[in-house]
């Protein structure tokens, strides 16, 4: 009885990993979360940094969300989601200061705002308030991996053709000679977020990955 | 489970009316509490990040340098107890937010080096300040000099990236020009 | 930099035009792309978030300047600001609800949603990185809410239009409004030279 009981639980752990990587992808399928999605995704430093800092708020909240959800009062239920986020939020700019400064410095103001980044709190709401620990461990993983591929993807795209070049943690991964002599540098600035962006969720939906509106 | 085991007592508290505001005051306390400790062990290793940042430039500014000093934020570079130059630090206003500079000057007052310490410009495009190509232009420099060319000075923009240029630019000439006379009318 | 900072006419244009809050720092582009349909609804949505940002910059650059800098905690600044702005909006609802009902019935809808909208979290965290005085945290509140406000016009007047184009059917709805933003973040940075 109880193995069986520890195998639902298994299994229903990795099918809500999974529904946040591509059923509910937050940024492909919901579009949530796009100032971060779009102003970070200019290079794959960035989006690596911006991931790691969302998937560890959104697993700190998750938790102690999760396990304060039978003492927290409806009525105040916001501004203690609020207030857990934000100390998260907190911590991670503290240490990325210490520890990262150059990855501090070039997320700027992007690193505080995760605390208004409606995938955190949308899944304190909608997940972590009303499920278990285990499961919503699983649900911040499942989102936070599906937030990170969508940055992945589109910062791919924005480096790649902006600088003709990819390069993650300082080593050159591979460079296009002709692009990098003249590369098109719109990509890495503000219109190429949204192009790539628009382009991707066209693409998405012409071969049917995502639905028609 | 717990639910179940929910005595009188904890129904009672959860269901009073001040309940709510002890409990967000609670948290908040935490929180408050939980940072101050991360603040207090992150706070060093932020400071001493920066400080040796700033001498790890300065020496490769300046290699025969063994010792320096700190006046009114200008660094006395010495070598032996002598002056050998002076360095300041610029900060510019550029695209993304601000630059701030290394300005190591020698001892009769012209650009050594310049060395861009931080900051968040547009990847691959504004960072290239951080290259060669650009800050080798401002060496051996006066500061009337250190202008974009098409502001009639010596330093040419990095295409595609002339408001990152125009901040180092600019706020290095500024700099230069404030501090200078600080370091000529006290003879440093 | 000189104490004084930039100017107030520097601070306004640039907040308004040359680093508009939805094109080039992407703040707020949820109900960029939510909300804007109607002209009417975008121009309520824009006060209704220039309010707001105007009152959290008052009052958060009295709290960074009086309490968080001379304590030395301005890393308590995001739990701060953000209760602030949250505590802020409800306040704020509650007057417009009790004073003027004609007010909160057009603007009522779009205020809870303003908590979570990152420009006006934004705005506050520029002012306190930029140092800004109370008059130019004004100034930067004021023109970050207009430059907000003219692009969720511009924005739903064009999508207006679009319901009666003859779109590709994958560029249908949100991708198209993409291209849309990239188009006018395009033109808007031919203002980069203004300051």
């Amino acid at each position: 009885m109880i193995e069986k009981q520890e195998r639902l639980t298994a299994k229903k752990f990795w099918q809500e990993l999974a529904k946040g990587i591509v059923i509910t992808n937050p940024v492909f399928v919901l579009v949530l979360g796009l100032c971060p999605t779009l102003a970070v995704s200019n290079s794959l430093n960035n989006a690596l940094g911006m991931s790691a800092g969302v998937i560890f708020v959104l697993l700190g909240s998750n938790i102690i969300i999760s396990l304060l959800r039978k003492i927290t009062p409806n009525l105040v239920r916001i501004p203690v989601f609020i207030v857990v986020i934000a100390t998260f939020v907190t911590i991670l700019s503290l240490v990325f200061e210490a520890y990262l400064p150059p990855l501090y410095e070039s997320l700027g103001i992007y690193l505080p705002l995760i605390v208004v980044n409606c995938i955190i709190l949308g899944r304190a709401e909608v997940f972590a308030s009303k499920n278990s620990v285990t499961l919503s461990i699983a649900d911040a993983f499942g989102v936070g991996f599906g937030f990170t591929i969508a940055l992945i993807i589109v910062a791919f795209f924005r480096e790649l053709l902006g600088t003709g070049g990819l390069e993650v943690f300082g080593k050159q991964l591979f460079s296009i000679p002709v692009l990098a002599e003249s590369p098109m540098s719109i990509f890495i600035m503000p219109p190429g977020a949204f192009i790539v962006l628009g382009l991707l969720l066209a693409f998405f939906r012409m071969i049917g990955v995502l639905k028609h509106e | 489970m717990v639910s179940e085991k929910k005595t009188g007592f904890g129904t009672k508290i959860l269901s009073n009316k001040i309940y709510p505001i002890v409990f967000l005051s609670i948290i908040v306390f935490v929180a408050v509490l939980l940072l101050m400790l991360v603040n207090s062990f992150t706070q060093t290793k932020i400071l001493a990040e920066r400080e040796a940042k700033v001498t790890t430039v300065l020496q490769k500014i300046y290699p025969d340098m063994n010792d320096f000093e700190l006046k009114e934020d200008i660094y006395i570079i010495l070598k032996d107890g002598d002056v050998i130059g002076y360095s300041i630090i610029a900060v510019g206003k550029g695209y993304g937010g601000d630059i701030n500079t290394i300005v190591g000057l020698d001892k009769d007052y012209l650009v050594k080096e310049i060395s861009v310490l931080s900051n968040t410009e547009t990847p691959g495009l504004g960072t290239k300040i951080l290259e060669t190509f650009f800050t080798d232009q401002f060496k051996g420099l006066e500061p009337q000099d250190v202008k974009l060319s098409k502001d009639g000075g010596k330093i040419d923009a990095i295409s595609g990236a002339t408001i990152s240029s125009r901040a180092v630019t600019d706020s290095v000439r500024e700099a230069m020009e404030e501090k200078l006379e600080i370091i000529k009318s006290n003879n440093y | 930099m000189s104490e004084a900072g930039p100017s107030l006419i520097t601070i306004f244009i640039g907040m308004v035009l040359v680093n508009n809050l939805i094109l080039a720092k992407f703040l707020g582009l949820c109900p960029f792309f939510g909300v804007s349909k109607k002209i009417t609804n975008a121009l309520s949505m824009g006060a209704a978030v220039t309010l707001v940002m105007l009152i959290a910059s008052i009052a958060t650059t009295l709290i960074y300047r009086f309490i968080l800098v001379p304590f030395k905690v301005e890393f308590m600044n995001i739990i701060i600001y953000i209760l602030v702005i949250a505590s802020l909006v409800q306040i704020v609802e509650l007057f417009i609800k009790r004073t003027n009902i004609t007010l909160y019935n057009s603007l009522g809808i779009y205020l809870p949603l303003i908590t979570t909208n990152c420009a006006v979290l934004g705005v506050t965290l520029i002012n306190a990185q930029e140092n800004y005085t109370m008059l130019q945290s004004i100034v930067s509140a004021l023109g970050g809410g207009i430059g907000f406000t003219l692009m969720l016009i511009i924005m739903s007047a064009i999508r207006e239009r679009l319901e009666f184009a003859d779109t590709p059917k994958s560029m249908r709805g949100l991708p198209i409004a993409f291209i849309i933003a990239a188009i006018l973040s395009l033109a808007y940075m031919g203002f980069s030279g203004l300051i």
